[in-house]
C-alpha cells in the first residue's frame, strides 16, 4: 500500500526584470511558506506532498529535479539570467506529466506559474504540449502575476479555465500572500473529490482564489 | 427389494456475505454507505451494493447521497430479480427483455428516484445556516449530495452489476481468475468521478450483464469496494493481488470466520493510505456440497 503523491512544481520566472526586491521577495516568499505546505501535508497525511522547482529565464531548468518529500524540502534562492522562455520551461513540465514518469494513481499535481514579464519564446507550443498529457489537463493551475508588466492574458490563458483569475501581486506583501495561498489552498483542492465538472450541472472552480490587501506602500 | 431411494431436488446456492466499512483518516463522517443481503435464491436475491458520497465541502451531504443511493439500488434490484424469475417460456418476460431493462430502464429509474429522494430531503431540511438566503438552483442541490454507486443482483438465472463513479467491481471466477469487468476502459485521474449528481446520470451507469448457464460456472467471489480501498494501493496489480488473497483466505477451513475478524484492520490500513472512508462487501459461493447441508432459504424449515 502506498500514499498517493502530490506532485508540486513552481514554475519561477528569473528573467532581468525579475532583478533586485522581486528575485528577494520571491525567494523570501516561499522560504517562508515551506513551513505552512508541510503543515498542510501533515493534516492530510494521505497524500505525500513532493516539490519540485523548474526555472526559465534564457532557458528552462530544473532547480529541484527529483521530487522532493515536503519534509526534506529546503529552499535554495534563485537567481535572475536573461530573456523569459516560458514554452521550454511548460514543454519540460510536460515531459514529467506524462505516465510514466507520473504514476496512474496519483492525486492531481499542483503547477504554480509566477512571472512578472512577457514570454520570449514560443510558449503556446509549450501550453499545448502540456494540455497534452493527461495530468496536465487535470492539474491544479495557479498563477501569481508579479507588477504592472506581468502579460496577465498569458497566465489566463496557463490557467485554462475562465472562471480562475491569475492573482495580482503588486507589492512584497502581496506577493507573500499570493505565494503562502498557493502554496497550502492549492495542494487541499488537489486533494479533495470531487464530481468531474465536465459533467456537473453546476461548475465549481476548483479553488478560490483570496482577495489580497492591497494597503503596502512599496508597490512595483 | 428395498425401496428405492428418494432424491432431494437440487438445493439452490446460499452465498455467505462479509461486509465492513471504515472512517477515513481525519474526516468527520464516514460518507460510505453499504447493503449485503439476501442468500441468492429466486425468493431471495443476493443484493450488494456501496456508495461512496465525494465528502469535499462542495458535496457536504454526501453521506445522505450515499445512503439514498444504496437504499434506492437495494429497491431497484428486488424490482429486478423479481421481474428475473419470472423470466422463461412461461414467464412474461425474456433474457433479452431483462437485458434492456437492465442496460436502460433500472440505470434511468434509479437516477430519477435518487435525484428526487435528495431534493425531498432537502425540502425537508433547508439550510439552516443561512436560512433567509435564496434557494441553491437544482444543480447546485444536487452537487451537494453527490455520490457513487456500485451495486449487484445474483439470482440462480442471473448475475447484474452497475457502477457509475470510481469505486470497483471484483469477480472471481470459478477458476480463480480477477477480473473488474466494470473497470472503465480509462481510469479517471485524480480524485474526480462521475457521479449521481451529474447530468444525465443515467447515462453513465456501466452495466455488467452476465447470465448463469451452468452453476459452477458462477463466480466465486464478488466483491465490491469504494475506492479507499483501490486508491490505497501503489498499482492496479496490489489491488488484483489483495482480491487473490482474499479469496484465498477464504477458502481454507475457518476461512470466511478468519476474514471477517481480520477485515476491519486490513480496510483500517487501507484508509490510513487513501486516507479515504473504505469498504468493502462481499459474497461467497458455498463450495458445491455445501448445498446438501441444511434446508434451502425457499423450504420451509423444521424445528421439530
Amino acid at each position: 500500500m502506498a500514499n498517493r503523491p502530490v506532485h508540486f512544481i513552481w514554475l519561477l520566472d528569473c528573467s532581468y526584470s525579475m532583478q533586485g526586491e522581486k528575485i528577494g521577495q520571491l525567494n523570501y516568499a516561499i522560504r517562508e511558506a515551506v513551513p505552512e505546505m508541510r503543515s498542510v501535508a501533515h493534516d492530510n497525511p494521505a497524500a505525500q506532498l513532493l516539490l519540485r522547482t523548474l526555472t526559465f529565464s534564457t532557458e528552462a531548468r530544473w532547480h529541484h529535479k527529483d521530487p522532493v518529500p515536503v519534509d526534506d524540502f529546503t529552499w535554495q534562492d534563485v537567481q535572475v539570467d536573461g530573456m523569459t522562455n516560458l514554452g521550454e520551461a511548460l514543454e519540460m513540465v510536460s515531459r514529467e506529466l506524462q505516465t510514466p514518469p507520473m504514476p496512474q494513481r496519483a492525486l492531481k499535481p499542483v503547477l504554480a506559474l509566477v512571472s512578472d514579464g512577457v514570454p520570449t519564446d514560443d510558449w503556446k507550443s509549450g501550453l499545448r504540449a502540456l494540455d497534452a498529457t493527461p495530468w496536465g489537463k487535470k492539474a491544479v493551475r495557479v498563477a501569481i502575476a508579479i507588477g504592472a508588466d506581468a502579460d496577465r492574458s498569458v497566465l489566463q490563458e496557463f490557467l485554462g479555465n475562465p472562471e480562475l483569475q491569475p492573482l495580482d501581486a503588486n507589492s512584497p506583501k502581496q506577493l507573500a500572500a499570493a505565494i503562502r495561498w498557493a502554496s497550502t489552498a492549492a495542494v487541499k483542492a488537489a486533494s479533495q473529490p470531487v464530481a468531474s465538472p465536465t459533467d456537473t450541472t453546476v461548475k465549481q472552480p476548483p479553488y478560490a482564489p483570496p482577495q489580497l490587501d492591497d494597503d503596502d506602500d512599496d508597490v512595483w | 427389494m428395498s425401496a428405492p431411494e428418494r432424491r432431494q431436488p437440487p438445493r439452490e446456492a446460499r452465498w455467505e456475505t462479509l461486509e465492513h466499512s471504515v472512517q477515513g483518516v481525519n474526516k468527520q463522517l464516514n460518507q460510505d454507505w453499504y447493503v449485503a443481503e439476501g442468500s441468492g435464491s429466486a425468493s431471495d436475491p443476493l443484493i450488494l451494493a456501496v456508495a461512496d458520497g465525494h465528502g469535499s465541502a462542495v458535496h457536504a451531504r454526501s453521506h445522505i447521497g450515499a445512503r439514498c443511493a444504496v437504499d434506492l439500488f437495494a429497491a431497484q434490484a428486488r424490482t429486478f430479480a423479481e421481474l428475473a424469475r419470472s423470466e422463461g417460456p412461461d414467464g412474461t418476460h425474456s433474457l433479452s427483455w431483462l437485458m434492456n431493462y437492465a442496460r436502460n430502464e433500472l440505470p434511468r429509474q434509479l437516477a430519477a428516484a435518487w435525484q428526487e429522494s435528495v431534493l425531498a430531503h432537502w425540502d425537508r431540511h433547508p439550510d439552516t445556516v443561512n436560512p433567509a438566503a435564496e434557494p441553491p438552483p437544482k444543480g447546485r442541490k444536487l452537487l451537494l449530495y453527490g455520490a457513487t454507486l456500485v451495486g449487484a443482483v445474483v439470482t440462480p438465472q442471473l448475475f447484474a452489476a452497475w457502477q457509475l463513479g470510481d469505486g470497483e467491481l471484483t469477480v472471481i471466477g470459478a477458476d480463480g481468475a480477477v477480473a473488474l469487468p466494470l473497470a472503465p476502459v480509462e481510469a479517471d485521474l485524480g480524485d474526480e468521478t462521475e457521479s449521481l449528481c451529474s447530468r444525465h446520470a443515467w447515462q453513465l451507469v456501466r452495466v455488467h450483464w452476465a447470465p448463469v448457464v451452468a452453476p459452477d460456472r458462477t463466480p466465486r467471489l464478488i466483491v465490491l469496494s469504494t475506492d479507499g480501498l483501490s486508491k490505497s494501493f501503489a498499482s492496479d496489480e496490489g489491488f488484483a493481488q489483495f482480491m487473490a488473497g482474499l479469496d484465498q483466505r477464504l477458502a481454507k477451513d475457518g476461512g470466511p470466520d478468519d476474514v471477517r475478524e481480520a477485515l476491519p484492520g486490513w480496510l483500517a490500513e487501507a484508509a490510513r493510505y487513501s486516507g479515504d472512508d473504505t469498504t468493502l462487501v462481499a459474497a461467497r459461493r458455498p463450495e458445491p456440497d455445501a448445498a446438501d447441508h441444511g434446508p434451502a432459504p425457499d423450504e420451509p424449515r423444521s424445528d421439530a
